[in-house]
């Protein structure tokens, strides 16, 4: 191998027409030779290979949460989704509706059975969230969270709240004061929310409102349990 | 009898008195030097575009764009018992990330005395990323790549900056002028006020804050401003065109613009208000979201 | 930031859970999300460069895919119909933004900046390993159209003939535009990484070609 050659050769030429095509698999049969005698264009066989397994490897990114709660509140905003709750949603779960129709007589049959005998199972009725407040007292209202989608979010959200009354004592006062009004606007938009859900279930921006305010308000008590001042 | 009394008045007031201006006169320079002592100015060589980050608790951190390819910053702070660390990165040559953050190490040391104020110089095409708990933020003629602001209490004002710019404030007011580019900016009780933006993209949000924007839609603009509860006034000029989008649910909506109504979306929103139609060509979109607040749209 | 936590349906297969989101199962629609949120998201991302305008093209691609549901058919798997629309989505964006770059017209040679050729430059190889970070980095500084056909290719996997039919150019354009762009790439990391070996000079000589 020539590697006091320092010129950009025809053969250099060539190969690099080649190389891309060779790298997809495809046969070329002067690359490998040209490989043997030219260190250079070896460096740069190397280095586009190294790149190419590298991309190949990158990892998958997570997007925020955010993305998801916009989806959802767009696509529940549009009425994509399907009644929740009532006696027949697990029904149509059931595959053997795509069975033959003896079966699905027998389906039917067997959901009027289960009709008749499951407890009521009214959405506006379906939890009893207790939702503290930024006062740290817990105020027993029917969270409405769950018709957007966000009851894993109130969890959550509660788990922080939990978090952040056994970090607050740390935090100086102006620190502390400051996160307990955003807490306190944000608790004050849930409560909102909730109310104008309970008289219009169908309250899409009540829905986007309410989940947003949840999101934010994980958003704050994270960034209060982050926040180390310095030290 | 009453003059010996006048003197001696004199004497128990004025000489306490002097003996302070004596004793502040023998520490004032003192004082001087620990200030100039306290106050430390740095510069870096830095590669094209490089990633600059600040992480403080309190004081006014200033950041403006230079046209040097280094990142000059003076800093200063009020107690002995607070530093201020700088990591390069890479160690020699020009740096392609800098990295400056406060470090209280007394715990006793509370309140303004943690104080540590920032002046940066930065070269265009910087990626800025600045953390300040409870001080003010200011950015200034910065063309930059991204820039990301956040404080709990601060207030953020950034001015004449291009780029990408993330501002969130959760009690801070956040001010963002003649921005270009692409801009979010979240507070949760402050207010949001944007003038002459010329941004692609703008995203605003506040929950109990308002909401003031001064200036035009520029064609193909995409803005989004939503607050729950606090009023939003957008005030633009009669040649803006824009396609709007608005609505409130228990607010108001009022309107000076000239809108040409559009066909109302599918599925109508229970008891809001809400106004959806063209301004001139609609070239621009606005949409404008509000809870229980007043969104006004006024012309200049 | 606090994870949502959702209620995947147990050991649902995707065709069931396609089925299901045909007919309006939110629970359904929150598992296909989940189950496709992150390649979708890391192909926008690797497309534009920027978080932002990644999220609301996820956002954008998972909406028409749940809009236009109900007309898929299972002539093709669904993660590829998926893929596809996510593509088109983030190339409807860059066009919209009046990148015009993302052409690829034979003789369109706007975004084309001079590809250097170090020959003689044998220390600043990559040396078999290239840093994910710079990578990412290095890909999001690429002009639209070279970001486009790189991600596609060597990231997504996509052959050339799908290239040119997504990007409606042709199966040469879009090899000659990969080959720029890994060269591109190559320029950029060896750059930005310094040389391997300490104390090495850095030099970019620009050999002339011998004939």
């Amino acid at each position: 191998m020539d590697e006091t050659r320092r010129y950009r050769t025809a053969e250099c030429d060539r190969f690099e027409l080649e190389l891309d095509a060779y790298m997809d698999g495809e046969v070329r049969p002067s690359v490998p030779g040209h490989l043997r005698e030219c260190v250079f264009c070896k460096v740069v066989f190397e280095d586009l290979t190294a790149l190419r397994t590298a991309a190949r490897e990158l990892p998958l990114e997570e997007p925020s949460p955010v993305v998801w709660a916009n989806i959802r509140a767009q696509l529940s905003a549009e009425g994509a989704f399907a009644e929740k709750g009532g006696v027949w949603s697990w029904f149509w779960q059931l595959d053997f509706l795509r069975r033959p129709v003896p079966v699905s007589a027998f389906a039917c049959m067997l959901a009027l059975g289960c009709w008749l005998t499951a407890p009521q199972n009214n959405p506006q009725t379906k939890t009893t969230a207790s939702l503290p407040t930024s006062a740290g007292e817990p105020t027993v209202v029917r969270s409405m969270v769950f018709l957007a989608g966000g009851e894993g979010l109130e969890k959550a959200v509660r788990e922080l709240e939990k978090a952040f009354k056994a970090r607050e004592a740390t935090l100086a006062p102006d620190v502390k004061a400051t996160y307990e009004n955003s807490l306190s606007s944000l608790d004050a938009s849930i409560r909102e929310c909730n109310d104008s859900l309970q008289r219009e279930p169908g309250n899409s921006l009540a829905h986007e409102y309410l989940f947003a305010a949840y999101s934010q308000k994980a958003e704050v008590l994270s960034s209060a349990l982050e926040i180390d001042e310095g030290r | 009898m009453a003059d010996r009394q006048q003197q001696k008045t004199i004497k128990t007031t004025a000489m306490p008195f002097a003996l302070g201006i004596f004793l502040c006169s023998l520490a004032l320079p003192g004082i001087v030097l620990a200030a100039e002592g306290n106050r430390i100015e740095k510069t870096f060589e830095v590669a094209p575009n490089p990633r600059v980050t600040l992480s403080n608790t309190r004081g006014q951190i200033l950041v403006r764009g230079w046209d040097k390819q280094q990142v000059h910053i003076v800093y200063s702070v009020i107690s002995p018992r607070v530093e201020v660390d700088s990591d390069v990165i890479p160690a020699s040559g020009p740096a392609d990330k800098v990295h400056f953050s406060t470090h209280i190490l007394d715990p006793l040391v509370s309140g303004k005395d943690q104080t540590a104020d920032y002046s940066l110089d930065v070269p265009m095409g910087t990626d800025l990323e600045i953390r300040d708990t409870l001080g003010s933020v200011k950015i200034d003629k910065l063309q930059g790549d991204d820039a990301t602001v956040e404080t709990v209490g601060g207030s953020i004002v950034v001015s004449d900056f291009t780029g990408h710019l993330f501002v969130r404030s959760i009690g801070g007011n956040i001010d963002v002028i003649r921005a270009a580019g692409r801009v979010e900016a979240y507070s949760i009780t402050g207010d949001l006020h944007f003038v002459s933006p010329t941004t692609s993209k703008l995203r605003a949000t506040t929950t109990s804050g308002r909401i003031l924007f001064e200036g035009d839609f520029p064609d193909g603009g995409d803005y989004s401003l939503s607050e729950y509860s606090g009023d939003m006034d957008i005030i633009c000029p009669p040649s803006a065109s824009f396609e709007l989008n608005a609505k409130t649910d228990r607010g108001k909506l009022e309107n000076e613009m000239p809108i040409t109504i559009r066909h109302q979306p599918a599925t109508p929103l229970s008891s809001a208000n809400s106004l959806f139609g063209t301004h001139l060509s609609g070239k621009a979109t606005v949409n404008l979201k509000s809870f229980s607040g007043t969104i006004r749209i006024r012309q200049r | 930031m606090s994870q949502q936590k959702t209620a995947a349906p147990k050991a649902a297969s995707e065709t069931q859970l396609v089925a299901r989101a045909q007919r309006g199962d939110e629970e359904a629609f929150t598992a296909l999300f989940e189950m496709h949120k992150r390649r979708v998201y890391s192909l926008c991302l690797r497309m534009t460069g920027n978080t932002a305008e990644a999220e609301d093209l996820t956002q954008e691609a998972f909406l028409q895919l749940f809009r236009k549901i109900s007309t898929f058919r299972g002539e093709s798997a669904f993660s590829t119909w998926l893929h596809r629309l996510a593509v088109n989505v983030v190339l409807m964006h860059l066009r919209k933004k009046g990148l015009q770059q993302v052409s690829l017209d034979e003789v369109d040679t706007s975004q084309d900046e001079p590809v250097k050729r170090d020959y003689g430059d044998n220390d600043r190889r990559l040396m078999g390993s290239v840093d994910r970070i710079s990578l990412t980095r290095a890909i999001a500084e690429l002009p639209p159209g070279y970001r486009t056909v790189f991600v596609l290719h060597d990231v997504e996997g996509y052959e050339h003939n799908e290239i040119a039919e997504i990007m409606k150019c042709s199966v040469g354009n879009s090899k000659s535009q990969l080959h720029k762009a890994r060269m591109k790439l190559r320029d950029w990391l060896r750059q930005n990484e310094g040389p391997m070996t300490p104390g090495e000079p850095v030099t970019s000589d620009q050999a002339p070609t011998e004939r």
